[in-house]
């Protein structure tokens, strides 16, 4: 039966087969709206500052010198030689001016070139993590928006099961006691992950302790839908029927799409906080106010990657 | 003729060596190849060698074509142990640049590992739309994998490149596949199932989808009064998943070759869906022979005819004929194999068919 997750948490309740408490938390957890992403909103207008302003000013002075400079000397940089000839402090007057102009010119530019060159690269880097964290955070709603999926057709079967077995033997219904169980976890901590999703500030990609909770949290919804998978193969016709395993896949897929793009955040973010901790490019995140980003990892991951804690 | 000072020479000449050095520098980036990219990619990559040299070639050959004609660049991969299968497929597909020979990104790569004993069709971007993972686990558990269980591992995947072509025309004409072109890569989009190499038959048959799990049954599925009424039992035998090689609506003969057959559940299904659109024409009887074919319009190119025969039962299926003088082409269309001779020519005298046996319009 293929509806949108609000929908069948509607005849969920209806049917009796959550209770309303359930469907309470299950509303709770489907499409919330990300708080970070898109990575447009994201970019913070955090770079004003005086420093940012002279930078401008400094710019904007060197453009109109090179300006000046090409108008002033496109005819006279042509020498006459009739009045040089034969004055030996003469002949570099002229040469003299452009040299200094050349020399203020490289001296001016070259820095700025550097500097605005190293500011753009990142804002590019910064752009990557923000662009990671989007496709990590729509895969982690994605994965919430399927649960309710689960949720109907486990208890779907298990009401079926219950209502066609005359006499339930005792094995058989203390298996249908786990499913229960497991579905009611994975409610839970689906509700919790959902939770944390939509606290998630604006700083959030900078702050190593909402990160690591929110990872926490989405690794209890992976392990409540690996409990209830679990459970299922003792349900061989439940487990082998196409629409079954149509959820399945669809749940698998989603789980191996969060992983990569975590994987493809977390590079993202060692990359960038990288370039905000080399020389020069430190100077230019000081005031430029890019700030270190943190990882989506658990504990002991951030215990066994110093190479990446170090950054 | 007035000349420039020495100085502004200079500055040309160091302007002039920046602008070369620059051009020279843009030149070489653009020559070299952009990380990934392969020239002439190789479409078949079998270091575990799970097929010999001719299935090699044949899928080499078959992918070929559905880069040709459906512009999608699949790439088939085993090796021994690939650690952790899904980030294996997600990785190479970067690495070898998969669906960078397609003009519109669509990339897709098999991987099947051999010491783990699993698969995985890993979808790109491009193709996450027409391809969904519940379809992908579909087509490796419900049509692959029956083939790898009797270690026929090129007919699985040609199996399933035929489910492929067939999901990828649908996909077109439904408007499911975007012709415009799409980011290359993977965001680790496909599914991975257990591969079931050499597990025996039947791995892999689920339960049909209109029927509830249990034992094929024979009951229902009698030779008809007329050769409609067995054709209609046949594909409610396939609308049932009911691979039951001795089904008495089978001539004698088919029933023995399709003794040794994988009938996958997707095969099943895809039969069942491709039939659902074609509209037969009236029978077509040889009384004296005892004979007759049911066909289809030329323009239904997936439609391809069934032929029948006559016995004391009823009219049977005549399947061991149909697989002799029938063969599929690249995008599923049928034709004729005209070296070999069948009794059924007298049902096709009014058509025409060029020199590959395809039927004209």
């Amino acid at each position: 039966m293929h509806s949108n997750p609000t929908e069948r948490i509607d005849r969920m309740e209806a049917e009796g087969l959550i209770s309303p408490e359930q469907a309470e938390m299950l509303r709770a957890s489907i499409s919330v709206r990300p708080t970070i992403a898109p990575a447009a909103a994201l970019a913070p207008v955090r770079r004003s500052s005086a420093l940012y302003l002279l930078l401008v000013v400094a710019g904007a002075i060197a453009v109109t010198g090179l300006i000046a400079f090409a108008l002033g000397t496109g005819t006279e940089a042509i020498q006459d030689v009739t009045r040089s000839l034969n004055e030996p402090e003469g002949h570099g007057a002229m040469n003299k001016t452009l040299s200094t102009f050349l020399a203020i010119a490289m001296l001016l530019i070259l820095p700025i070139a550097i500097w605005v060159w190293l500011h753009n690269a990142m804002v590019g880097k910064e752009e990557a993590v923000f662009e990671a964290w989007a496709q990590t955070e729509s895969n982690l709603q994605r994965r919430a928006d399927l649960v309710p999926a689960l949720v109907e057709t486990v208890s779907r079967y298990l009401r079926h099961e219950t209502e066609t077995l005359q006499g339930v033997t005792a094995a058989r219904g203390q298996a249908a006691e786990q499913l229960g169980a497991a579905i009611e976890e994975l409610i839970r901590v689906d509700k919790e992950m959902s939770d944390h999703l939509r606290a998630l500030s604006r700083d959030a990609l900078e702050e190593e302790n909402a990160l690591g909770a929110l990872f926490a949290a989405q690794s209890q919804v992976g392990r409540g839908i690996g409990g209830v998978l679990a459970v299922v193969e003792d349900y061989p016709e439940l487990r082998s029927a196409d629409q079954f395993l149509e959820l399945q896949a669809q749940l698998e897929g989603t789980e191996n799409r969060i992983n990569v793009a975590r994987i493809r955040f977390n590079e993202a973010v060692a990359a960038y906080n990288a370039a905000i901790r080399r020389l020069p490019g430190t100077l230019v995140a000081s005031v430029g106010g890019f700030r270190r980003k943190a990882y989506f990892r658990s504990e002991e991951e951030a215990r066994d990657a110093p190479e990446l804690a170090f950054d | 003729m007035p000349r420039s000072s020495p100085s502004t020479e200079q500055a040309r000449r160091f302007v002039a060596g920046l602008v070369i050095v620059v051009a020279l520098g843009i030149a070489a980036a653009l020559a070299l190849p952009l990380p990934g990219q392969k020239m002439g990619a190789v479409l078949v990559d079998d270091a575990a060698g799970l097929m010999d040299e001719e299935q090699r070639a044949h899928v080499a050959e078959y992918h070929g074509f559905l880069l040709e004609d459906h512009d999608i660049d699949y790439r088939v991969v085993t090796l021994e142990d690939s650690g952790d299968i899904s980030l294996f497929a997600v990785e190479r597909f970067e690495e070898f640049g998969v669906g960078q020979a397609s003009q519109t990104g669509r990339g897709l790569m098999l991987v099947i590992d051999a010491s783990r004993d699993e698969v995985r069709l890993e979808v790109g971007y491009a193709l996450e739309g027409a391809f969904p993972d519940a379809f992908v686990a579909y087509i490796e558990e419900r049509q692959m994998v029956p083939f790898f269980g009797v270690r026929r591992v090129a007919d699985g995947i040609l199996a399933a490149s035929e489910l492929i072509i067939a999901r990828a025309q649908r996909a077109k004409q439904h408007a499911g596949l975007e012709s415009e072109p799409a980011m290359t890569g993977s965001g680790g989009g496909g599914a991975t199932a257990g591969a079931g190499l050499g597990a025996g038959p039947g791995v892999g048959l689920g339960a049909g989808p209109s029927e509830a799990p249990g034992r094929p049954t024979r009951s229902g599925f009698e030779a008809g009064a007329t050769p409609r009424e067995t054709l209609a039992r046949y594909f409610d035998a396939m609308d049932r998943r009911n691979g039951d090689p001795s089904l008495p609506l089978y001539t004698p003969q088919t029933r023995r070759m399709l003794e040794g057959w994988v009938m996958t559940p997707a095969q099943m299904d895809n039969l069942v869906a491709t039939y659902r659109t074609c509209r037969g024409e009236p029978t077509l009887r040889d009384e004296a022979r005892g004979l007759a074919v049911i066909r289809y319009p030329p323009a239904a190119r997936a439609c391809a005819p069934f032929f029948f025969e006559r016995s004391p039962d009823g009219w049977q299926l005549d399947l061991t004929m149909m697989q002799r003088a029938l063969r599929f082409g690249r995008s599923n269309a049928w034709r004729f194999d005209l070296s070999v001779a069948h009794p059924y020519g007298f049902a096709f005298e009014d058509w025409r068919f060029d020199d590959k046996g395809f039927p004209r319009p």
